[in-house]
């Protein structure tokens, strides 16, 4: 094997570091779990849990906006018993909720995280695939594994011997199978259009075309109820159901053994809401602007990024002197830690809008990189590559974050499906939906000589 | 010679878990380590330069075709909590057809001249869409073939959704044909 020899230092050290992106769900679970709860706060008229706090001496309490209530949950559940019940089978119970959090690594590696990095180095053009496995047949590997992730449910309930979970585990074999075939079919038509099965070239395609919203907006929605019954929550949350069956499949379940159910099926939100984002969103495509404009005015696009994050920062020291004004006219008893807290956010607010302010201005002014053309493709310096993925990447994430957030919008809203109500809607009114709709884009794709 | 290393660890778990397959005692289990064959065989058409392959089968048949099997098998057995005898009388036949088999497939193995070179590219999406569909070419391929194999699934599953309407109870099966229906009609879109 010859590989290590065509390739410079530069492009294993990225390859390797792209691996990184592997741990992106886990970090959503920190992100999805205070959001979850605030946002149900939000959509019921209360608080939500923020009252955990850290005491940092000579300051006071901090409480991050009940950031802090993750890190409580986590040291419960790590300290409490591993236990099985009587009669379970014990491997098949211990091995079942590490299966979904271990796909939960392996999803990642098919997603493109940004467009093709084309740098010079050392008299080199180097490549560098934005996914980490820059597969051909990327999309079908995601719905793989996926459907191997049901596996965990299944067999949690099959193994722990009670009633309760073997009804759950029994609906989730029931409901992955039937909606899986639903989110299968629904994607198709785009597949079509983009003529590829890789990740990379359907974001391509949208880049250059248009975004698969508005090139398949019925799809988009088949898609989206499918995927939204595949995490298996509330509306379509009929395997874990509270009314009927305790908790479904990890009835039996406590600790972190619960604990890594809880987390798989968060990171499940994150992947399936960056899949969302990847066919239907553009992906990493910045909207309006494609990523040669990007490339040719590195420096332009860097500020006008840091002049976006210091928006938010002032948007966010908005809120904060609001709270503050609000807090002070009130007769809260503990008014006096908070906006001792508070004072902590307004200098790092402050601090990090005059950075990022002063970031772009020297970006704007100084930063200014040469592209050249080698074969007809444009080839730029390693820090434009780097700035070109950073801003795609930052994009991504953002679209991603708006779905998670209807993930959270959808089940806090609508009330729970009856189970053959479910069954209904999959096999009875999404798939024939999205079969029309595979054969209408089929014809039309053939009418107007695409691919 | 990574390759190679890789094509060990994946043959050594497949040929593990398919003897786990007969010997394990209760049937879930048996089903579990044909998902785990299943696997490690996708990783070698990975291997061997054909990935398309490999996903179908980790889709179709690790993901849809054995979950409906663990189903089936957890609706019939799962709460009885039965165990089968490993021998009984018939299996000194299924033992000499086994090993009879086993030894005739291994003389053509040691026979053929195997290449084994993970950098050409066998069954990519493309050339498999070419050979099944290409109509261009020599003959309509296999279209035709392919065409009526997916009336065959949708007729038996015709068929078994009338057997079903008679004997209840069996639901399982209807659904496995179906889907395999569906599956199939996936792969030709």
């Amino acid at each position: 094997m010859d590989i290590i020899e065509s390739k410079t230092w530069v492009e294993w050290l990225i390859t390797i570091a792209k691996f990184g992106f592997c741990f992106v769900p886990v970090l959503y679970i920190l992100l999805l779990i205070p959001m979850e709860r605030r946002g149900a706060g939000f959509m019921q008229d209360r608080q939500g849990p923020n009252r955990s706090y850290i005491k940092v001496p000579y300051f006071g309490k901090v409480r991050l906006f009940g950031y802090v209530q993750n890190m409580c949950d986590g040291t419960k559940l790590f300290f409490k018993e591993m236990f099985a019940p009587k009669g379970a089978k014990k491997f098949l119970y211990y091995v079942a909720p590490a299966i979904p959090f271990a796909i939960v690594f392996l999803s990642p590696c098919v997603i493109p995280w940004f467009g093709p990095m084309v740098f010079e180095w050392g008299g080199k053009v180097v490549r560098i695939a934005g996914p980490i496995v820059d597969s051909e047949v990327g999309i079908l590997l995601l719905f793989g594994f996926s459907s191997l992730s049901a596996y965990g449910a299944v067999l949690a309930g099959l193994s722990s011997r009670s009633k309760y979970s073997y009804l759950g585990s029994l609906r989730t074999t029931a409901m992955t199978i039937s909606y899986e075939v639903c989110q299968g079919l629904s994607m198709m038509g785009l597949l079509v259009l983009a003529g590829s099965f890789s990740l990379t070239d359907i974001v391509s395609w949208q880049e250059h075309h248009v975004w698969g919203i508005v090139a398949q907006p019925v799809a988009f929605f088949c898609f989206l109820i499918a995927t939204i019954a595949e995490t298996g929550r509330a509306p379509f949350d009929v395997a874990e159901g509270e009314p009927e069956l305790v908790a479904g499949y990890h009835t039996e379940y406590g600790a972190m053994q619960f604990g890594l159910f809880y987390m798989g099926e968060y990171s499940h939100i994150c992947i399936s809401s960056l899949l969302v984002a990847t066919l239907f969103l553009g992906g990493y495509s910045v909207p309006f602007v494609t990523t040669e404009t990007i490339q040719a005015h590195m420096g332009g696009s860097l500020a006008i990024l840091c002049w976006v994050l210091a928006f938010f920062a002032l948007a966010f020291l908005h809120m904060i002197y609001r709270y503050s004004r609000k807090l002070r006219a009130s007769a809260q008893s503990n008014k006096m830690e908070i906006l001792q807290e508070y004072k902590l956010y307004k200098g790092i607010g402050w601090i990090a809008a005059f950075v990022l302010v002063c970031a772009g201005i020297a970006s704007w002014m100084l930063y200014n990189p040469q592209v050249t053309v080698v074969n007809g493709v444009a080839v730029n310096t390693l820090g434009a590559a780097l700035g070109t993925a950073l801003i795609h990447l930052l994009v991504l994430l953002v679209k991603s974050v708006f779905f998670c957030w209807v993930w959270i919008w959808v089940r806090w809203t609508l009330p729970r499906f009856r189970y053959d109500h479910v069954m209904h809607l999959g096999w009875k009114i999404i798939l024939n939906i999205a079969i029309l709709n595979l054969v209408v884009t089929a014809v039309v794709a053939k009418l107007m000589g695409g691919n | 010679m990574l390759a190679l290393i890789y094509f060990i660890i994946l043959a050594v778990i497949a040929v593990g878990a398919a003897c786990c397959v007969f010997l394990s005692k209760h049937p879930l289990y048996g089903g579990l380590s044909l998902v785990l064959t299943m696997l490690s065989l996708a990783g070698i058409y990975g291997l061997l330069g054909s990935p398309f392959i490999g996903v179908v089968q980790i889709m179709v048949y690790a993901g849809a075709i054995m979950m409906l099997l663990v189903f089936v098998i957890s609706v019939l057995n799962a709460a009885k909590d039965n165990r089968t005898p490993m021998f009984d009388g018939t299996s000194i036949f299924v033992l000499i057809g086994v090993l009879g088999l086993a030894g005739l497939i291994g003389f053509a193995l040691v026979l053929t001249p195997l290449g084994f070179d993970a950098t050409t590219l066998r069954g990519s999406v493309e050339m498999t869409s070419s050979n099944l569909f290409d109509t261009a070419q020599t003959g309509p391929g296999y279209f035709v073939l392919f065409e009526v194999l997916g009336l065959l699934l949708l007729s038996s599953m015709g068929a078994a959704v009338l057997m079903a309407k008679k004997r209840l109870g069996s639901d399982a099966s209807v659904e496995a044909a179906s889907e395999e229906a569906i599956a199939e009609e996936k792969e030709e879109k």
